[in-house]
Order: C-alpha cells, then sequence, then structure tokens
C-alpha cells in the first residue's frame, strides 16, 4: 500500500477539529509501510507523550528502524493524543490507532512503551484505555497485545509493573529476536500468553513481574522479593550491546511533516559516561563507555544527511567531550558538513579552548549562549556529587568564551542535594557574579556589546534508583521553595545582580517524580487514581495538578513520605532489587558513605572503582587504563 | 552565477494534512536530498532561497502549486524535475519545472487567480440550486478582519466580484474559479461558507483541491508555469 493512498482512521471532518491534525496522520518520509498480510508480528511502538516530543526520541527511531528491519515484523508508532484529541476520541468511541496502517492498537500483537520520564505514567494509561485496553496485565484478554516497556524507568518500573506484561530491562538492538522467535514459536504450537511469559522470562533482560512476589514489613519497606518459581531468574540483568560499531544504527529516521523538538539528524557518538556523577542515573545505567568509531560516525553522518535532507546534525552521548577520537571526528565532520551547508550542534561539551574554536568552525556563528553545568555552587558540594569540575574550569572556560565574542552564560544547578547547607546555595549566587564580574575584567568596555548576561537555573534534586544517592532523604517542598528564595535573595545582594537572572523549577512536579522514581508496586493504584480523576500530560505545567495526586495518595492509603522523606537503610530490600544494571549495590553504598565525606572518586579513565561492569568485558572496562578506548 | 526555476507540484493524499510552513520545510529537505545546486543567501544564517506562489492551507489539496527556487547552475527541466521525484515522498510530486527569464517577479507577486475544485458531502441535491442563486447575487459581504494590532474591526468585504465563475461539474463535485493577490483575494471557503448558506447549512466540504494558480498577462490569465520561461 502506498502512503498516499492509506485510508485515514479519522474523518475529515475529525481532523479538522484538531489543533494539529498532522499529530494523525502519519506518512512521514522514511516511515515504513508493508503489507499487513505478509508480516508474522505487528508491533505497536508508543512514546507516551505528543508527537512533537516523541518524534525527537533517539531510541526510538533506532529500534523503529531495527524492528522493521525484520522482514516478518512491522513496527508502526502511536503517540499520546493530545487532550483535544482525547476528548474527541472518547466522544466519538474511535479506538487508538497506529500512524502507518491507521489500524486499532489493541489489533497488535505487541504494543511497546518507551518510559523516558516519570512524569508520563498516567498517559501509559490514556493510551491502554484509548486502545480499549484493560489497564491491569492480569485483567487482559488472551488475544490482547502483549504490553511491554522499555527504556531508563524500567530500572525501577514497580510502580507500573501491574499494568505492563514484561519489560526490557537495558539496550533494544540485544533481546527483541529472541523474543519474536519465541512468540512465533509458543504461537506455532498454539501455547498461551502465560506460557510465553514464563519462557520469556529467561531471555537476557527480560522481566516479566507478574513472576516475582513482592512482601512488605508493615513499615511499608520491602520484606522480600521471590521469583513465583526456580527457573525464573532472581535478578534480570540488562541486555548490553558490546560493540557499537557492529550494533544495528538507523540512518534513515523518520522525518516529520510537522516541526518536532529536536528537527535535525542525530549521531549518537557514545554511550555511557566515564565520569560517575553520584547524583546521574544515567551515568550508572548505561555503564560502561562504548564508542563508536570515527570512520563508521562519518559513513552514518553521509548516510543521515541524504536519507533525511536535514541541514543540522547533532552529535548525542552522555559527554561528547570525552569521546578519544573527538579532534579527528570534528574535522572530517566539519569539512564534509561545511561543503554541504550543514551546521553541526554540539550539546554536551565541555567549555575549553578546544571546543570554543570548534564551535567558531561550525555555528552559524551568531554567538548564542554557552551553557555550564556546575550542578552545585560550592566545591564543597561539587565534591559530594563527584561533579569534577572546578570554579577555575568554569572561569578559565568563560574567559575564552568572553575574548571569544560570547555575552551570554547559562548555569545549571540542583538544589536539595544531600548534605547542602544554606551557604551552598549562596553559592550558586555567588558562583554567577564571578562569571558575570569576570566579563567586565576580561573586554575592554570599547568591545563590549551591552551587559554580559548570566542566567543560572536550578531544579530540584530527584534521588534514583542504582545512584549513590538512592539510600537519601529529599527535601520538602517547602524546604526546596525556602532554598530557592534564599538563592534567589543572595542573587540580588551581588555586585553585579543586573547582569544576573535567576530561575527555579516547580517543587510539586518534583516531589511527584521522587515518588515515582523510587516507589513500589503498590503505586499502581494511585496512579489509575490520578488518571481516573482527569490526569493526563503530567509532564505539561498546564495539566499537571499537585493536588490530584495528593488526594488518591489519600484515597489509597498510601503514605508517599516514606518514599522520598527518610534516609534509607544500608541494608534496605530496594523494590528494584530484581534489576540488575551491572553495578552494584555495595559499590553505590561506597560512594554514598564517600559522598558524606566529599570525597572525590575518579573517572572510569583513570582508575577503575570497581563498580561491577567489568562483567561486562567491553568498551572502556578492557580498554589500557590511561589510554584510548 | 544563479537561476530561477519555477517548480509546478501537486499535493494529495494524507499529506494535506501539513501547513504552509511545514510544506516549505518538506521541500527545503527535498532539495538538499536531492543534491540540486541551490544558491544560498549569504550571512549568518545562509538558507536556500525559496518562495512559493500561493500559501497552502492545512487539509488543501493542489494540482498546480509553485514554488521558485533560486540554483547555482542550469540544469535541463526534466532532469530537475526527476531528481526532486526521485527524493519525493508519497503525495507530493513536481510535474513541471520551468527556468525563469532573468530578473523575473516571484511567483507570488504574479498571482491574479486560481481554479478549485470542492468535494461535498451532505445534501447534495440542493447543490445546483444554491449555485444557481449564489451567481444570481449582486453582493456576497464577509468580515472584514480587524486591523492589525487589535485596532477596529473593517468594512464588510464584498467577494461576488471575485468570483470569476462558479458551477457544478459532472459527478457532483464544484468548480470556482476565483481573484488572487494582494489587490483582492477570495478564499474558497469563503464562497463555500456563503453557498451553504443559500443550501441552508447542509453541504460540508470533504476536500478543498487547488487546480492550477494564474498570472494576468496582456488582460488573458496564463498558468504561472507558462509565464516568464526563459525557454519557451
Amino acid at each position: 500500500m502506498e502512503k498516499s493512498e492509506r485510508r485515514l482512521a479519522l474523518s475529515h471532518r475529525i481532523l479538522m477539529e484538531a489543533e494539529k491534525p498532522a499529530r494523525y496522520t502519519g506518512g512521514e518520509l522514511n516511515s515504513v509501510m508493508k503489507e499487513a498480510d505478509l508480516v508474522k508480528i505487528r508491533f505497536c511502538f508508543c512514546f507516551p507523550d505528543v508527537y512533537e516530543i516523541g518524534m525527537s526520541h533517539l531510541g526510538m527511531q533506532i529500534l523503529y528502524g531495527l524492528l522493521n528491519s525484520y522482514e516478518d515484523v512491522w513496527c508502526e508508532r502511536v503517540f499520546s493524543p493530545w487532550t483535544d484529541m482525547d476528548a474527541i476520541m472518547r466522544r466519538e468511541h474511535i479506538p487508538l490507532f497506529a500512524l502507518e496502517s491507521q489500524d486499532p492498537v489493541r489489533d497488535f500483537d505487541f504494543l511497546g512503551f518507551t518510559l523516558q520520564y516519570e512524569m508520563c505514567y498516567v498517559n501509559i494509561l490514556q493510551v491502554l484505555e484509548l486502545s480499549g485496553l484493560a489497564l491491569y496485565a492480569k485483567d487482559r484478554k488472551e488475544d490482547d497485545p502483549i504490553v511491554i516497556g522499555g527504556g531508563p524507568c524500567t530500572y525501577n518500573c514497580e510502580p507500573i509493573a501491574d499494568f505492563f506484561d514484561l519489560f526490557y530491562i537495558g539496550e533494544g538492538e540485544v533481546s527483541y529476536r529472541a523474543l519474536f522467535d519465541l512468540y512465533l514459536d509458543c504461537r506455532q504450537k498454539g501455547l498461551g500468553k502465560k506460557d510465553f511469559l514464563r519462557k520469556a522470562a529467561v531471555i537476557e533482560g527480560i522481566y516479566v513481574p507478574s513472576l516475582y512476589d513482592i512482601a512488605y514489613n508493615d513499615d511499608g519497606i520491602v520484606k522480600s522479593i521471590e521469583p513465583a518459581a526456580s527457573d525464573i531468574p532472581a535478578t534480570v540483568k540488562k541486555a548490553l550491546v558490546k560493540d557499537l560499531d557492529e550494533a544495528y544504527y538507523n540512518t534513515a529516521p523518520v522525518v516529520p511533516f510537522i516541526q518536532a523538538t529536536q528537527d535535525r539528524a542525530v549521531l549518537e557518538v557514545m554511550r555511557g559516561c566515564i565520569r560517575g556523577c553520584r547524583f546521574c542515573q544515567a551515568g550508572q545505567i548505561y555503564k560502561p563507555v562504548r564508542i563508536r568509531s570515527v570512520d563508521k560516525l562519518i559513513q552514518y553522518a553521509v548516510e543521515l544527511l541524504e536519507n533525511t535532507g536535514y541541514d543540522e546534525l547533532s552529535l548525542s552521548s552522555l559527554s561528547t567531550s570525552d569521546h578519544p577520537m573527538l579532534k579527528e571526528l570534528l574535522e572530517r565532520l566539519i569539512s564534509m558538513c561545511n561543503e554541504r551547508k550543514i551546521n553541526i550542534s554540539l550539546p554536551s561539551l565541555r567549555i575549553d579552548a578546544f571546543s570554543l574554536d570548534v564551535m567558531n568552525k561550525v555555528q552559524d556563528v551568531k554567538k548564542n549562549s554557552l551553557t555550564f553545568a556546575p550542578e552545585a555552587g560550592s566545591q564543597r558540594m561539587r565534591n559530594v556529587i563527584n561533579k569534577g569540575l572546578t570554579v577555575e574550569n568554569i572561569l578559565s572556560g568563560a574567559e575564552l568564551a568572553f575574548k571569544g565574542g560570547w555575552n551570554k552564560v547559562k548555569l545549571y544547578f540542583m538544589i536539595g542535594l544531600p548534605g547542602e547547607e544554606d551557604e551552598d546555595v549562596a553559592a550558586i549566587a555567588e558562583l554567577s557574579n564571578e562569571v558575570a564580574a569576570l566579563y567586565y575584567d576580561t573586554v575592554p568596555k570599547s568591545e563590549r556589546q551591552g551587559r554580559v548576561s548570566v542566567t543560572a537555573s536550578s531544579s530540584f534534586f530527584v534521588p534514583k534508583p542504582f545512584t549513590a544517592f538512592q539510600w537519601a532523604a529529599m527535601n520538602r517542598p517547602e524546604e526546596f521553595l525556602r532554598k530557592a528564595a534564599y538563592c534567589k535573595s543572595k542573587i540580588r545582594e551581588q555586585l553585579n545582580q543586573k547582569s544576573l537572572v535567576y530561575h527555579y523549577h516547580d517543587s510539586n512536579t518534583t516531589i511527584i517524580e521522587g515518588i515515582l522514581a523510587r516507589g513500589d508496586r503498590r503505586l499502581s493504584s494511585v496512579i489509575e487514581e490520578v488518571y481516573r480523576n482527569g490526569g493526563i500530560f503530567d509532564a505539561w505545567t498546564e495539566t499537571f495538578s499537585y493536588e490530584r495526586w495528593m488526594e488518591a495518595f489519600e484515597r489509597c492509603g498510601i503514605d508517599y513520605g516514606s518514599y522520598i522523606y527518610r534516609e534509607r537503610a544500608e541494608d534496605e530490600i530496594f523494590p528494584w532489587d530484581m534489576i540488575d544494571c551491572g553495578v552494584n549495590k555495595k559499590y553505590l553504598y561506597r560512594e554514598w558513605e564517600n559522598s558524606k565525606k566529599g570525597t572525590v572518586s575518579p573517572n572510569c579513565r583513570d582508575k577503575c572503582t570497581g563498580c561491577g561492569c567489568t562483567s561486562f568485558t567491553c568498551g572502556i572496562c578492557i580498554a589500557p587504563r590511561g589510554g584510548t578506548l | 552565477m544563479s537561476v530561477s526555476v519555477r517548480f509546478k507540484f501537486s499535493r494529495k493524499g494524507p499529506v494535506r494534512y501539513i501547513g504552509h510552513l511545514d510544506m516549505l520545510r518538506y521541500f527545503q529537505k527535498a532539495v538538499m536530498r536531492s543534491g540540486l545546486p541551490a544558491r544560498y543567501s549569504e550571512g549568518f544564517h545562509p538558507h536556500q532561497i525559496m518562495s512559493f506562489a500561493y500559501p497552502l492551507g492545512v487539509s488543501m489539496e493542489t494540482e498546480g502549486d509553485y514554488m521558485d527556487l533560486d540554483l547555482t547552475e542550469e540544469l535541463p527541466e526534466e532532469e530537475m524535475v526527476r531528481r526532486l521525484n526521485e527524493v519525493m515522498d508519497e503525495g507530493v510530486k513536481v510535474t513541471r519545472a520551468s527556468i525563469l527569464i532573468e530578473n523575473a517577479e516571484n511567483a507570488m507577486s504574479l498571482v491574479t487567480a486560481a481554479d478549485y475544485r470542492i468535494e461535498i458531502s451532505g445534501d447534495t441535491s440542493v447543490l445546483d440550486k444554491a449555485v444557481a442563486e449564489l451567481a444570481d447575487t449582486k453582493e456576497l459581504l464577509i468580515d472584514g478582519g480587524k486591523t492589525k494590532r487589535g485596532g477596529k474591526p473593517k468594512d464588510p468585504k464584498n467577494i461576488r466580484p471575485g468570483i470569476l465563475d462558479i458551477h457544478t461539474e459532472d459527478g457532483g463535485a464544484l468548480f470556482m474559479r476565483l481573484v488572487s493577490g494582494s489587490a483582492m483575494n477570495v478564499r474558497p471557503a469563503d464562497v463555500f461558507d456563503k453557498l451553504n448558506g443559500f443550501a441552508g447549512g447542509v453541504l460540508y466540504p470533504e476536500c478543498i483541491c487547488r487546480l492550477d494558480i494564474y498570472a494576468d498577462t496582456d488582460g488573458k490569465l496564463t498558468a504561472l508555469s507558462e509565464t516568464q520561461r526563459k525557454y519557451a
């Protein structure tokens, strides 16, 4: 079937009622059409947020390409209908459909959710209900799709475990083929969903929550996690790609017609991070660091640009500056891209002489703002969180930038970090002032283009599973707000306060995120309650309601405070202890203790800290110390 | 060197639900993929020099819209059509390329009229009568809109003089030829709303398709693809 001849699920009249009808019509460049009758497995991939957000996600594009590279599988996409379309579909009783075929989601074999942030959890229920599926896995019928979740939130998927048949822990490139083969085998043998799930539980990276019994103590803390049978693994270890050069990469991603949040080609240069910042979950769960070779990256870059027509290429990783061959990569990319009038964007690049030189060569030089992420204001706190960025690093980077013509700087901080004192909060204001003052010291009056602009933003800290801070207590909302107000007052006291702007995030969203991040299975009833009371698109301030959550905790009799406001004991069983991300709990506890002492730990390139990831025998773990990967 | 080329294109099917700016971005990417030697603007943010004759609204199909593009070298017209269509996705198709004379006016400034075909659902038995009544009317007033910056409402506009032709076709579709351009611009949706008024509101426009866009050459309407051509 040709894309242009598809019959749309929504009538013209209904599409014209929608704010952006193209969110629901599919047919974009590089979207994949297959004959439904000729494939064996139909997989519907869902990013449970609005189209423009979901289409900006690299992981979805990789998996979409990978799954469609299997001849017997047709992978399609679905996103959360925005509130306007949500209301129309309920009013008109239209079942949710996939973009490509426009067929109802409930007719698929699999419905896969990517779980990128906790605040999208209610939207999972929205998608299930609009599809005509029961919310709880136990209530769904034999021929309903298998509901599977993947992505960073699966590392503690317990709050949503009851809604899913299985979770995929780790990198999607590894186990999907095995899962599909098992599915086809079970279907051929006439085995049901239960048998399939039982067999799937032994595939690398597959976690079947219904096969684990969770018992709780009277105080609500987990007492035990028991696999339902002896052949079910006690822990599920993440699936991991050992050699990125050998892994699948989608160089023909779907190009949206309407402008997505990320409107550019994305080149993933490496996976994982060597830095070991103690607040950062991504830094732990994507270990160990693995890189793509320069030759491979150049090849992908050329293919990406030819297949999409984008005029911008973005390098993606957790810390691009740590790619050992970055200089060579950029030299070759710059010459290739300048020839084609392609702009290169370099997020997550450390600001130093090298990167400023590169930026001068690649950006259509409007000298936009430069970003530093000190994360904490004082050196003491930066030691606590193991953020290896010193005042000297920041000031020397800023000085070079000011000399190079930049006059806008953004600084990112967190408030509410473990062990934080008021003087650490005040240090945010002092550091911001120092950066502003440096501008006036560095740039002579005659060369200044107006005032320097330093924007300090702070988010409130949320402890996440599989970090050194998973034991830590979170601040209460009033404490967050008191500290933010204090920070603001300190900003106002600075000499250069007219050059400083300070923003801080919403504390209420932070509290809910914190609960969902370290919560357990008992939260499913709360999430359902919030959804039943109209909660969708919690990640959006205009639709989020803190009161709705508070009422739901009350009605479900859940003491949410115990998930976030207490420091956890060393030997406490965590709700996510059946998941093994490769980094062991002992190492994380050591890091928790180091943080309390303010002791910094080396990065993976300088010295192995024994986190446990050497068991994967790949990437930096098997590279010579101090050398390249 | 710089050479301007006018591309005529069609757009059919589900892709009609994208707006004008998204169409522009779609063509910019298509030009990149095709490898056509686009000329870029000078300055901090170089971009392709591309313009459209008439913005294509959300949900409108077309069989004859136009996009002007500057290139750094001249290529055979058929080759340019082929190279763009090779990288085009379903739904959008380039039907013609016309190399323009030097210093040609841009397509937008040439527009004087456009033809439309509207597929109609609802009680279409009243359509012929409504068309006849509309054609007999001397004055069709529509809301003049507001002046910029929240000023006073403008006077209502009479769009009747801008309807050059309106009739039903075999098969039940509605044809209209409407005046377009900066002096007077009549939108097909406005004419349809008036028509629906005569019909008692029982009609619904399922699809509006622009058939072609015309320039005024010595008092005669000429399709944009046939004006200002370097090679006749």
